[in-house]
């Protein structure tokens, strides 16, 4: 370890080289097509586990295509279709065998509009839950409280969990859509823009949020903001017309990009 | 001021015009249908109506008990069977074949079906059922009416699932959801207010219909609770009653004509509530 923490002033933080380390995820040869049109173009990248990877890039470079290829939501519509490997652990994702319920119950997402469910807001949570374990009310009540913790939710609602979860504000919503993915214990969470609908406050909340969730989860975020990639995330990813342009160390992306292409971009040039 | 501004001004004001007076010349037909309702119908209005049964030919006392009860249990019998299928076949068209070629084809023949003249409702039902069967039953009223209500159901289930937005469904199976849980729980709680609103709509239009129930129920001047035979009800009572020399006759079918709209405005009312609670959300 010492020799990494001695090399660079960029990864001062100490994390290990990008090569070097072991996938939660890595994603070999992706190609992935709307229809005729291909939309992401031979994507290499690994995703470690608790470490933030962050996608940046113009709208329509593919980063939520790619996301969304991580939990194959792109299954629910027809003419979609990715090529290549996406290993989970080391298993094929894209293999036609694979269950894609329990796919994505290990494999968890939180969209960018919020998504309660027109249920309770105990019931939003316990939903999920009681999809993959039967347990007692009290167990359940304590897994509530401690999803709710997690979304540090749980002092603002505390005393309405029966009222509907569309009750609350943009930013509640949010962090109960968190909470609803952490109670079925993912092992990767996908956030994408997770707040771009949110003011500065609540999107504070959620950075911080995520920033105590990568020390038990695998997460990858998709966001429009670049300071909030810099903020929150360990490596970033910039993408580019369906290519993966660069990735590397999150500091030294946005100091010292090897591309030019990736200079322009966060220095707002364009995009 | 100018020419221009001028002219624009007057159209403005002639095509307004235009507008408030078809609104009223809509709503004042509407008025004297309720009126007249009203006031040839409350008169008859007794328990009598209630209690005794349609009077037989060459008596001119009797109420519409047998009628109503009639009425409500085809009625009731028709939604019963058309709400389900067409709920299912909603859920068939809004999700599960979305975007399915088939699905297009159904929506276009449900569309037909929509306005198909209930009178060949009523004679399909004949052929099919009554003629088969050997006689008139309450059991072929309630099909020629579910028949009708199959349509109605599809499209609104159709329309209201199409309103749930794709975000929910897609958050659903990122928790892992199978398809049918994310339908049954999601979707569909989602659109409920919206659904049963149409199964309501649908049960108020059936309620009126006397073509299908001519051919298929026909009439029956007795109480009867057997929906094998021949069934007495609201619509085909005061089509025969409507056209009696006797005027205690018309006076009933006034009152039944009062009893089926009141029950329809009923019915429309509850489903504009649920309505609104569904758009508040």
């Amino acid at each position: 370890m010492t020799d990494v923490m001695t090399t660079d002033p960029l990864t001062s933080d100490a994390l290990p080289p990008a090569s070097a380390v072991d996938a939660k995820v890595s994603i070999k040869n992706l190609d992935f097509y709307y229809g005729e049109s291909r939309a992401l173009k031979d994507v290499n990248l690994k995703l470690e586990a608790n470490r933030v990877t962050a996608f940046i890039g113009p709208s329509g470079c593919g980063k939520s295509t790619l996301l969304r290829v991580l939990n194959r939501m792109y299954d629910l519509y027809p003419g979609q279709r990715a090529t290549g490997q996406v290993l989970l652990d080391g298993k094929n994702i894209l293999d036609p065998g694979v269950d894609l319920n329990l796919l994505r119950a290990r494999v968890g997402m939180v969209f960018q509009k919020p998504t309660p469910f027109p249920m309770t807001i105990y019931e939003n949570i316990a939903f999920g839950v009681r999809l993959y374990e039967k347990i007692s009310k009290s167990e359940m009540d304590g897994r509530v409280e401690a999803a709710l913790k997690g979304a540090a939710l749980w002092g603002e609602v505390k005393d309405k969990l029966d009222a509907s979860g569309l009750s609350l504000s943009g930013g509640q919503q949010q962090r109960l859509c968190i909470a609803r993915t952490v109670a079925i214990r993912p092992e990767v969470i996908l956030f994408d823009e997770p707040c771009s609908a949110l003011d500065p406050i609540s999107t504070a909340k959620i950075e911080e949020l995520i920033d105590e969730l990568k020390s038990r989860y695998t997460i990858a975020i998709v966001t429009h903001n670049m300071q909030q990639a810099a903020r929150v995330s360990d490596r970033t990813a910039f993408m580019y017309l369906g290519e993966l342009i660069e990735f590397d160390d999150t500091p030294r992306m946005f100091t010292s990009p090897a591309q030019q292409r990736t200079q322009d971009y966060i220095t707002g040039r364009f995009g | 001021m100018n020419a221009l501004y001028a002219s624009r001004r007057r159209r403005d004001f002639s095509i307004r015009v235009l507008c408030y007076a078809a609104t009223a010349l809509g709503l004042i037909w509407l008025a004297l249908i309720l009126f007249s309702l009203f006031s040839n119908g409350v008169a008859g209005l007794s328990w009598d109506v209630f209690t005794k049964m349609t009077p037989p030919p060459g008596t001119t006392d009797g109420g519409l008990a047998n009628a109503i009860f009639g009425s409500v249990a085809m009625t009731s019998l028709g939604v019963a069977i058309g709400a389900p299928l067409g709920m299912l076949a909603g859920v068939y068209l809004a999700e599960y074949g979305r975007y399915e070629k088939l699905s297009d084809v159904v929506r276009f023949i449900n569309d037909i079906l929509l306005s198909a003249p209930s009178i060949i409702i009523g004679l399909f039902v004949y052929m099919a059922v009554v003629k088969p069967t050997g006689g008139f039953s309450g059991y072929a009223g309630a099909l020629a009416l579910a028949v009708i209500v199959v349509p109605v159901v599809v499209r609104t289930t159709e329309d209201m699932l199409l309103l749930v937005p794709n975000t929910l469904r897609e958050a659903a199976s990122a928790l892992g959801l199978p398809r049918s849980l994310v339908i049954k729980r999601i979707a569909l709680r989602a659109a409920r207010a919206g659904v049963i609103t149409g199964v309501l709509l649908a049960t108020a239009r059936v309620a009126g219909e006397t073509a299908p129930l001519l051919f298929t129920s026909l009439s029956n001047q007795f109480w009867s609770v057997n929906m094998g035979k021949a069934m007495a009800n609201l619509p085909v009572t005061i089509n025969a009653f409507v056209q009696s020399p006797y005027e205690t006759w018309r006076q009933l079918a006034w009152t039944g004509a009062l009893l089926i709209t009141l029950a329809v405005l009923t019915l429309n009312i509850v489903a504009r509530v649920l309505g609104a609670e569904r758009t508040q959300k």
